[in-house]
């Protein structure tokens, strides 16, 4: 196997859990699917459309996020919110990203030692 | 919503290739999001200027892939027959089942045609014909009783969100695993790859004498096809006996994915066994078990006496008892002795 494929191969897994803490905190302010993909696509956590579309809708099955329809535009369209829910999760999942982060830092300087 | 330009019905198209494979209950809802998603995503394109409509609308489709791929993510739904946690144990027995099946029924049914009287060719054409039919319905019965068992009894959530790593083995395959299902020790109630093999050859040989006796000229008097059971209890004991026997495959697979007796699966063992036993001895005590003209061509072969009748259906109706019985006896000590061996490990 190629390396630039066990590369992509282990950054999708590290990205795969990534995506929905990145969803939660970026919905504390209202946004609809295209919009949130194209900020994702910003900060450089890029993700598949055909990922994302899913994902947003299983989080609101879960009752993490909230949806309405703003029928004001010329097309209407679908913004998620985070609610209380989301939010709880959200925050979880940063405190044990903060913790995942602290101790790969750890290894990290470790070795260089 | 739906612009009257040609290259509207592209998006048309998408939608609802997407919305088919969906229950029909979500349908409008995501109808009208997906619309908006590729309203969005058309729109971002063309405001790049460097695609024309079509061009943009065709972008914007491509990005969200395949409609089919797009519905299994919505809905969270299985896109596979058999998935990795049953897919060792269904290869590992479908590729006994073959090696046996294969050559056993080549064989029988090469000898068959040269009784017959064909000639070694037309004998060798039957074997293979024979051989071929049965790795066929084989593969497709196996499969589609552990097509049932995944769908029923495997454990998986959404496909795409899921853990990263599966664990697969032998007794993780049929709910979320816990330290209760690590297999005994071997020879402490553990159901061996070996049972589990007699136990679905017996069944399948049931079937076979049920269905293939009955519907095909297995036995032929003075230039007849005549089925070996009474063609009347097809209105209700002949399914009944396939679907008892059909159940019994199930069962002996979930018994086997499990990896050991409990007393729940020897209560529901000898459930089927008595399903099967009690009609069938009550049919044969009644004579209404074997085809009539069947019985009266082996009188009038026997020198026109029927007094051997009684005494055979006494060995048949004691044999169905006596196996069915030991069966249903052995899940109980098997499920004690398992028990036995998991307290004895605990300490």
């Amino acid at each position: 196997m190629d390396f630039s494929d066990i590369l992509s191969g282990g950054q999708q897994e590290l990205r795969r859990g990534t995506v929905v803490l990145a969803c939660l905190l970026l919905l504390r302010q209202p946004d609809y699917g295209y919009a949130l993909l194209d900020r994702l696509r910003d900060l450089g956590l890029s993700v598949d459309a055909n990922t994302l579309y899913p994902l947003l809708r299983r989080l609101e099955s879960q009752g993490l996020l909230t949806s309405s329809w703003d029928t004001e535009e010329s097309r209407p369209r679908k913004f998620y919110r985070t609610n209380a829910d989301g939010e709880r999760l959200a925050v979880e999942l940063l405190a044990d990203w903060e913790r995942l982060d602290a101790a790969i830092r750890g290894l990290s300087q470790g070795d260089a030692r | 919503m739906t612009d009257p330009t040609p290259s509207s019905t592209l998006t048309d198209r998408y939608v609802w290739a997407v919305l088919r494979d969906v229950p029909s209950g979500d349908r409008p809802e995501l109808e009208r999001e997906i619309r908006a998603l590729i309203g969005d995503a058309i729109e971002a394109a063309a405001a790049n200027g460097t695609l024309d409509a079509e061009a943009a609308e065709r972008a914007a489709l491509t990005e969200l892939g395949s409609p089919g791929g797009l519905a299994s993510r919505y809905t969270g739904r299985r896109n596979y027959v058999i998935g990795p946690n049953i897919y060792p144990v269904w290869q590992a027995l479908l590729r006994l089942l073959l090696t046996i099946l294969i050559p056993l029924i080549g064989v029988l049914a090469l000898a068959a045609s040269l009784i017959e009287g064909s000639t070694i060719g037309q004998a060798i054409v039957a074997g293979i014909f024979g051989a071929f039919q049965v790795a066929v319905q084989t593969l497709f019965w196996f499969t589609l009783v552990f097509a049932i068992i995944e769908r029923v009894a495997a454990p998986t959530g959404p496909i795409e969100f899921g853990a990263a790593g599966v664990v697969v083995g032998r007794g993780a395959g049929v709910r979320p695993w816990t330290v209760d299902d690590l297999p005994a020790l071997p020879d402490a109630g553990r159901i061996s790859l070996g049972e589990l093999v007699a136990s679905l050859a017996a069944n399948a040989l049931v079937l076979v004498a049920l269905v293939w006796f009955q519907l095909t000229s297995a036995i032929v008097i003075d230039g007849h096809a005549t089925p070996l059971f009474d063609p009347a209890l097809w209105s209700f004991w002949l399914p009944w006996f396939i679907v008892v026997t059909i159940l019994e495959i199930v069962f002996t697979t979930a018994v086997y994915l499990r990896g050991h007796w409990t007393t729940a699966y020897a209560i529901g063992n000898a459930l089927l066994g008595a399903a099967f036993a009690i009609p069938a001895i009550y049919l044969l005590a009644n004579d209404l078990l074997f085809n009539p003209a069947l019985v009266d061509a082996a009188v009038t072969a026997a020198g026109g006496t029927g007094a051997w009748l009684q005494p055979t259906k006494v060995i048949v109706g004691v044999s169905i008892a006596v196996i069915v019985g030991w069966d249903g006896f052995d899940g109980f000590r098997k499920a004690r002795r398992s028990a036995a061996a998991a307290n004895g490990a605990r300490g």
